[in-house]
């Protein structure tokens, strides 16, 4: 099997930019890396730290970017193929502009729970992986955690870890941890009665800061600078710090998302204060299912069900 | 803005539960309303003169007025403000009757909603614009789809009114499911004597371009200018020199080709003219058919033709017209009774169709008029029909009465008698439903002079016995099973849609129902025109319908496209959708879901795409607001800030 490093050097004279992880300000973390030029190809990384989805720069850089014979590589992992495929459905992403380089994924790291199973205190000077372990090196010494017992919420349910949409797959595949979508957390939360569910969702998003970092992490989200939270005419929402603008912006954004969801994870995952508000869209993917048996970010000539209109559309 | 309040009492129709005085009191309190009173008829011309004085004398930039449905009187008030030098859509509607006084006791909770519906207009209204209608000129020609008795009503009637009529008709010959019927109830009047003289009218009317043998590929545009694309199938037969005589049918070795004409009961040629009164009178090769197509030898046809109009190398060609209005009259479709196995259509020669049987009776059918059964061409000495067959049925998604079988049940019964006095006829049937003038009078003439009998009850069996059938049914008035033999079974099947009726639908952009009917605008008081403006419904394509309906429904189509076309140009409604070009991200969402193809790319000159709304196409459904992310674009007069200030204020 190639490594990243080996076929990114194979295929560097055809590209013109190869966007992946490197470690980030700590050695727990792998932030998003640009590289064009050659040299800087080592600094790529690919472990179960790169928790970035990679696709969310993808309309951006390709609309900015000249058009050329040479490609843009993207390193995505099999959930982030499905919102490449959801871009590309919508014609945000230009499939022959990309190169893209398919990951299967073995799971993710929440760093919140990562903190809490490590024994020790002292900050991680290095890092590495294997056989599913995470083996963490500080000054108080070694310690081995096992990857399981630290994954994200969204990777606990995880059913497509395999790239769908790749030029290259560099890696064996990894068995899904779910065979059919499993929307457990939200049927949680679903069946609390309506003034818990109420309570829950006050005391969850009183903490929001409306920081729209859960929105500018979205791949899907199109509107970009011309959020309707931010803006005045229509003045859907006000600037006010009270719970109830934070949820309407909440229900913005995962109304804007029904039946595009590609259910990534990233809203949740870049919440700076742990607001689970990736339930929101899975509720919709939820219905999207029931209501059309539609997945979306699946299949790239499938249309989404609220993209069409359909005389004959029935049962809604 | 400066608003005026009129608080209408209706009478006693809403002052007996509401107090309109204190509404209109209520009223002043409401943000920039300088004006406020309660009437008692509004509606009236003093009631309006009221309103116009008022614009007068107090300044007004705008008015409210609390009463009716605004479908009733909406109209009224826009005028009456225009009068008055406002612009017609600085004026809101509340409707304090239909919502308030007819459907609530509580004079005291009556009072206090009305007030909230008043606030909720008055703050709507502080945000609207006025608006204007833009005039586009009108193509006065007019497209006719489907060229049955509908259809060729509506293209005659608009031709002898002037009009340039483009009739389309998908199959060979104009004329329809009429042109295959022997007799008509309930005068028993020969179909094609009558139908006859209306087909020859269109081949003759120098105004009505005729493509037969066509279907509708592609429709654009809007009311007043559409362009339709329409698909010319090849014939293989080159029909301007084609003098339809016939020869090529005559020496045509493929004899044995299935006579769908005749619905499958007799043969005929490869090359083919489906019957004699054919408009036009054109022969077309039937590919699948023919020894030409099949094994590259034969061209007896092009041979024998006197004026070399066989052509086999013939493709499709693509026309284009424009017209300004749209008749869709595309006709039905009979229901095919093989879901029901217990009766054995298809499976039992002497099981037919009503349909087939009007062949049979029809002098230019396959027996030549002569009453036989298919199986071994003796004549039936007991006829049973069975009425019901996909209709009135949940159990095979046909819950509605055709409306037209119990009808030709009852003529076909009198016709098999006429045909054969000695034959005897029996009728299982649910109810008779026969409710057209002089309709009922001929199903007791069945009964009465005819000695058909009525069998009230469903069949649930038939199967053979010897060389004769068995009907094995209920008699419901008596209580009994029943076995009535039989030399022949007529199965009245029912009315579904025609083919590719949803196909069209979609071309068209207009609605239809689970059943492929297509929605008519309003089902009592716009019954055939549509709600796609320009596009009107003329017969049994709107749901089942027997011919004189049809007909009715042909010269009403007519006449509302002659209205249309009496002015010049049309006044287009501004209440559609409009663009932010500064808030559009040229996501393309709005262009994917608009139903009428009335938003397209639009790029500026930095090279960005916005999405740009064609105002004369846009109906104003709002479809491309809900789906707009960013809300760039907007329902002008329905904007999300006067939707969103009057839930402000109901929530306030």
């Amino acid at each position: 099997m190639k490594t990243l490093h080996s076929h990114l050097e194979d295929h560097f004279e055809e590209l013109e930019l190869v966007i992946g992880w490197e470690i980030g300000f700590e050695p727990l973390r792998a932030t998003p890396a640009f590289v064009r030029r050659r040299e800087d190809l080592a600094r790529l990384v690919w472990n179960p730290l790169c928790a970035p989805n990679l696709s969310v720069y993808l309309p951006q850089i390709l609309k900015s970017a000249e058009k050329t014979e040479k490609k843009v590589a993207v390193c995505l992992k099999g959930c982030d193929t499905r919102s490449l495929t959801a871009l590309i459905q919508e014609g945000f992403v230009d499939r022959e502009r990309l190169h893209v380089i398919g990951l299967p994924c073995p799971g993710t790291v929440d760093p919140q729970a990562l903190a809490q199973a490590r024994k020790n205190r002292a900050p991680v000077t290095q890092v590495s992986f294997q056989d599913n372990l995470l083996i963490l090196h500080s000054y108080e010494g070694t310690e081995e955690i096992p990857l399981d017992s630290v994954l994200a919420r969204r990777c606990r349910r995880c059913r497509q870890p395999n790239p769908l949409l790749a030029d290259v797959v560099l890696g064996d595949p990894v068995p899904a941890r779910c065979d059919a979508p499993s929307f457990a957390h939200v049927e949680a939360v679903d069946s609390l009665p309506l003034e818990e569910r109420r309570a829950y969702w006050e005391r969850e998003l009183d903490r929001c800061l409306r920081c729209y970092a859960c929105r500018n992490a979205c791949p899907l989200c199109v509107c970009r600078d011309r959020c309707l939270a931010e803006s005045r005419t229509p003045k859907w929402t006000t600037q006010r710090d009270s719970v109830r603008d934070k949820f309407l912006f909440h229900m913005i954004h995962a109304l804007h998302l029904a039946g595009r969801c590609t259910e990534c994870g990233e809203c949740e995952r870049v919440c700076p204060v742990g607001i689970p508000v990736a339930l929101f869209k899975e509720k919709m993917a939820q219905i999207a299912l029931d209501l059309w048996d539609y997945q979306a970010g699946v299949d790239p000539a499938a249309t989404p069900p609220l993209q069409t209109f359909d005389p004959s559309e029935t049962g809604i | 803005m400066r608003i005026g309040v009129f608080v209408c009492q209706c009478g006693t129709n809403i002052a007996s539960t509401v107090d309109t005085g204190a509404v209109a009191q209520r009223a002043l309190d409401y943000p920039d309303v300088v004006f406020a009173t309660d009437y008692m008829y509004t509606c009236s011309e003093p009631g309006q003169q009221e309103i116009q004085k008022a614009i007068a004398e107090h300044r007004l930039q705008g008015v409210v007025v609390a009463a009716c449905s605004p479908r009733m009187h909406e109209a009224t008030f826009r005028r009456a403000v225009e009068k008055a030098g406002l612009n017609r859509y600085m004026f809101e509607m509340a409707n304090i009757r239909e919502h308030v006084s007819w459907i609530g006791q509580d004079k005291g909770a009556n009072t206090l909603k009305a007030m909230e519906l008043v606030r909720m207009a008055v703050e709507k209204l502080r945000r609207n614009e006025p608006l204007f209608a833009s005039e586009v000129p009108i193509n006065k020609r007019v497209l006719v789809i489907g060229g049955g008795v509908a259809g060729i009503q509506a293209a005659l009637d608009c031709a002898d009114a002037g009009l340039d009529v483009v009739l389309v008709e998908r199959e060979q010959s104009i004329g329809g499911k009429m042109a295959k019927l022997d007799k008509t109830f309930p005068t028993i009047d020969c179909s094609s004597c009558i139908l006859g003289p209306k087909m020859v009218d269109v081949a003759q009317k120098e105004n009505i371009t005729l493509h037969a043998y066509s279907e509708v590929e592609a429709v654009s545009g809007y009311i007043g200018n559409f362009t339709v694309k329409i698909r010319k199938k090849a014939t293989y037969v080159d029909w301007d020199a084609c003098t339809g005589c016939g020869l090529c049918m005559e020496k045509c070795p493929s004899k044995k080709t299935v006579d769908r004409f005749n619905e499958n009961l007799g043969t005929t040629s490869a090359i083919q003219i489906p019957f004699p009164q054919a408009i036009p009178k054109k022969a077309r090769i039937q590919k699948d058919a023919c020894r030409y197509f099949a094994t590259g030898k034969c061209k007896v046809c092009q041979k024998i033709c006197p004026t070399n109009a066989i052509h086999y190398d013939m493709e499709d060609r693509e026309v284009v017209e424009e017209v300004g209005a749209i008749i869709v009259a595309t006709g039905y479709d009979l229901f095919d009774p093989a879901p029901y196995g217990e009766y054995g259509a298809g499976r039992y020669p002497d099981v037919i169709t009503g349909i087939q049987f009007e062949r049979i009776l029809s002098a230019s059918g396959p027996f030549g008029g002569h009453v036989k059964r298919p199986s071994d061409g003796k004549e039936p000495k007991d006829i049973v029909f069975v009425a019901c067959v996909g209709s009135r049925d949940k159990s095979v998604d046909r819950p509605y009465c055709s409306g037209i079988c119990c009808m030709y049940i009852a003529k076909q019964a009198i016709l098999a008698r006429d045909h054969l006095p000695g034959v005897q006829c029996y009728v299982f049937y649910m109810d008779i439903r026969s409710p057209g003038k002089n309709y009922d009078e001929f199903v007791r003439r069945a009964i009465e002079e005819y000695g058909v009998q009525y069998i009230r009850g469903r069949v649930g069996k038939i199967y053979p016995r010897g060389d004769r059938m068995v009907v094995q049914g209920a008699d419901t008035l008596l209580g009994a099973q029943v076995e009535v033999e039989a030399d022949l079974v007529v199965l009245a099947t029912g009315v579904e849609s025609s083919r590719g009726a949803k196909e069209l639908a979609e071309k068209l952009r207009i609605s239809y129902d689970q059943y492929g009917f297509y929605m008519e605008s309003h089902p009592k008081l716009r019954p055939v025109e549509t709600n796609t403006a320009g596009v009107y419904l003329a017969g049994a394509c709107q749901g089942p319908k027997d011919i004189p309906a049809s007909v009715a429904q042909g010269s009403a189509a007519a006449s509302k496209v002659l209205a249309l076309f009496a002015r010049d140009t049309i006044a287009t409604d501004p209440q559609v959708a409009g663009v932010l070009e500064s808030v559009c991200i040229g996501c393309g969402k709005c262009l994917s879901v608009c139903p009428f193809g009335a938003i397209q790319w639009k790029t500026l000159r930095d090279g960005s795409r916005k999405a740009e709304v064609l105002e004369t196409v846009c109906q104003g459904c709002g479809l491309c607001n809900a789906t707009c992310p960013p809300k760039a674009i907007q329902l002008k007069h329905f904007t999300d800030d006067q939707i969103l200030a009057e839930l402000d204020a109901l929530c306030a």
